[in-house]
């Protein structure tokens, strides 16, 4: 479905993409994972036409990106972070309005808006103004703009940012409907236990370059070993973050929980006499198992969970 | 998918009741203000200058003096009630514009060919416009012409009755003597504040579709809808085509809502009423290329400016540095001709140059042609500047 060879793009001296190859197949969930700044954004706007790039080829419904751009965006899609609709006017009207610019109509935009509404749960707020939606709904909107044109291919950036766990979920059921459908998508997210729920494929990306890439199962298995998830009762993230900055090997993962890699058991129970003095208490303790999260830092060396 | 585009803008043009209030309600209310304020500075009965008359001769003559001036309904003549003169020069600062006094031996001197002193004083207040005091001179001059002549005549009648009574029947009044023409306007007729007006605010309201234009356009930018739609193929040209359309249209209404206020609620108000020339394709022309500059202006601002604060305000300073320069605020007959001369870099001025071709002067659409095209040259300049800077941004992600 997505071909990318050798791609790379430059802002002056900078290299913000830095010789990517990366493939996506047909009816997959790739789940893109880097730092802010590693290049994500780019790499989409990169697959959608927006910007250019100097040097690599790609590929998308095996048509080349550079010289069927207009074809491959009428089978494609990109749900962009920000919501990218008009809050003076209804959803409907904005749904009419996306579609007609695309120069969907009659039955067909009939039948799409249905879709794009039905999909988004969105028909009994058809006739309301986008402003007076909440951020959730707003979401939706955003993403049933995207289904305007029936795409095969899906671009999210980052979909559930700022939202609530409720409207999170339905998002996140959404795409898996997507998955059912046979779509393929590509998914950038904040938070990681998303893309474990929904992906099948992962990238990591890392200072314009891609750092790993393949199957999440495979990726997570073959981490495991080595590492501890250390889960904690009454913390402070700035109290983690100053008790981890003492040791090495030693991560914050979120003001909970404390991820650790290659420590023999006797740099553990000095670790758990340390945390004892400091009154953190210690819930549990999961050896051998690791998530994408602590692949993640321990890829990225990143003391942040900024995906 | 202009269909699309034309009805999203109206829709948010519609929904926004500020950008409403300055594209339409705004201009209405300058047209009737201005074409009522402006109304007895261009009419034709309207007092020029106010005057008393100390007539320390009171004869025959200068009685007739008097009757000659009072006659003259741009001239009104106040009662003398002020003897001292403190009381005088203090009228004078603030009520009058003369004291006209006749000294004693008026009459007697009349006919003398060279009179020593004068044969009148005048007291002149000191903010009067000059030519207020030429014109009230000259009908000073007028009245001693007259007198003299009545003087002749009656000297002249007992040795020469038929060239006294050639005389007589001499024809003293202004409309008698002389025609006047407007250029391009019926015999009869004379150019109005009304006609004066309108076109200038028009011109004013259209260049206001900045502020509701440059706000739409920057919020799709920083929401990035226009990069969304970008993604959907649509090209910055379809794209700016699809704001220059609706916004051509909506400046449109702007004209003929205008044109209806001066030509049916101006007269509500005791004004007159606005007459429309007699070239309807001239004056779309004109409105025309208007909109286009306008248009031009305001994407390229949006373009430019990173927040719809920086727009409104960037706007509103050009458009009335704009409305300054190019004769708007001021009609440029009351400037300097360096002033004059300098307002033709306005593309207001070449509008309101145009307009007036057509409500003013009664020309044709082929008086308006260079005008038109020079603002619809303007507009597709900056549109095209604005493409440009606006395709390397989207291009660079800015």
């Amino acid at each position: 479905m997505i071909f990318i060879k050798n791609l790379v793009k430059q802002y002056g001296k900078h290299v913000a993409l830095d010789h990517i190859n990366l493939s996506v197949g047909k009816g997959a969930i790739l789940g893109l994972l880097g730092p802010n700044g590693a290049g994500k954004t780019t790499l989409l706007s990169i697959l959608n036409g927006l910007i250019d790039f100097q040097e690599g080829e790609i590929t998308i419904f095996g048509m080349p990106l550079n010289g069927e751009l207009q074809a491959i965006r009428k089978r494609s899609s990109f749900i962009p972070q920000s919501l990218a609709l008009y809050d003076k006017l209804t959803i409907i009207e904005n749904l009419r309005f996306f579609a007609g610019i695309q120069k969907i109509s009659g039955n067909t935009l009939r039948h799409n808006i249905d879709y794009a509404l039905t999909v988004n749960r969105l028909h009994p707020l058809r006739d309301q103004k986008a402003a007076t939606l909440s951020g959730g709904q707003k979401r939706r909107l955003n993403i049933a703009i995207g289904l305007l044109n029936n795409p095969e291919l899906l671009y999210f950036d980052e979909p559930t940012a700022g939202i609530d766990p409720e409207s999170r979920n339905a998002i996140l059921e959404t795409i898996r409907f997507f998955k059912n459908e046979g779509k393929t998508v590509v998914y950038t997210s904040h938070y990681m236990p998303e893309i474990e729920k929904i992906c099948d494929d992962v990238a990591i990306i890392d200072h314009g370059r891609i750092i790993r890439q393949g199957s999440l199962t495979t990726m997570l298995q073959e981490n495991e070993g080595d590492s501890a998830v250390i889960e904690l009762l009454h913390a402070s993230k700035t109290q983690l973050d100053q008790f981890a900055s003492k040791y090495a090997g030693v991560e914050v993962v979120d003001a909970a929980t404390l991820m650790t890699s290659s420590l023999d058991a006797k740099q553990m129970g000095m670790l758990l006499s340390a945390l004892e003095a400091e009154n953190i208490a210690v819930k549990q303790i999961r050896y051998g198992t690791t998530n994408l999260e602590s692949l993640f830092l321990s890829l990225t060396s990143q003391g942040s969970c900024d995906v | 998918m202009f269909r699309a585009m034309l009805l999203k803008e109206f829709l948010l043009l519609l929904r926004d009741r500020h950008a409403l209030a300055a594209l339409f309600i705004m201009p209405s209310i300058f047209i009737l203000i201005m074409s009522l304020a402006l109304k007895d500075t261009l009419g034709s009965d309207r007092v020029l200058s106010t005057y008393v008359v100390v007539d320390q001769d009171n004869t025959v003559q200068s009685g007739r003096l008097q009757s000659f001036l009072s006659e003259n309904s741009a001239l009104e003549e106040h009662e003398l009630t002020l003897t001292n003169v403190a009381k005088q020069q203090q009228a004078l600062n603030e009520t009058l514009h003369f004291v006209l006094s006749i000294p004693q031996g008026f009459a007697q001197n009349l006919g003398q060919e060279q009179s020593d002193p004068a044969l009148l004083q005048l007291t002149v207040a000191a903010d009067v416009k000059q030519e207020v005091l030429t014109f009230f001179q000259a009908e000073l001059t007028k009245g001693i012409m007259r007198l003299r002549l009545e003087k002749m005549q009656e000297e002249l009648a007992p040795f020469l009755p038929e060239v006294a009574q050639q005389l007589e029947a001499m024809d003293f009044d202004g409309d008698g003597l002389v025609t006047v023409h407007f250029n391009g306007m019926e015999a009869s007729k004379q150019p109005t504040s009304t006609q004066q007006s309108v076109p200038s605010w028009i011109v004013f309201g259209m260049f206001f579709v900045i502020i509701p234009m440059s706000t739409v356009f920057i919020n799709e930018r920083r929401q990035n809808t226009l990069m969304r739609m970008s993604a959907m193929n649509i090209s910055v040209p379809v794209l700016f085509a699809g704001k220059i359309v609706p916004y051509m249209l909506i400046n449109q209404i702007q004209v003929w809502l205008m044109i209806a206020v001066g030509i049916f609620v101006v007269p509500l108000f005791g004004g007159d009423a606005l007459t429309l020339g007699d070239s309807i394709s001239g004056l779309f022309m004109v409105s025309l290329g208007l909109s286009l500059a306008a248009i031009g202006t305001s994407v390229l601002i949006a373009v430019m400016t990173a927040t719809v604060e920086q727009a409104t305000t960037i706007g509103g300073i050009i458009n009335i540095l704009l409305g300054a320069i190019g004769g708007i605020m001021v009609p440029k007959f009351y400037m300097p001709q360096a002033m004059q001369d300098f307002a033709n870099v306005s593309p207001m001025s070449w509008g309101l140059e145009g307009f007036l071709d057509i409500f003013l002067r009664g020309l044709g659409a082929e008086a308006v042609i260079l005008e038109s095209l020079a603002l619809a040259g303007f507009g597709a300049g900056l549109l095209l500047l604005a493409g440009i800077i606006f395709s390397s941004k989207l291009r660079r992600g800015v």
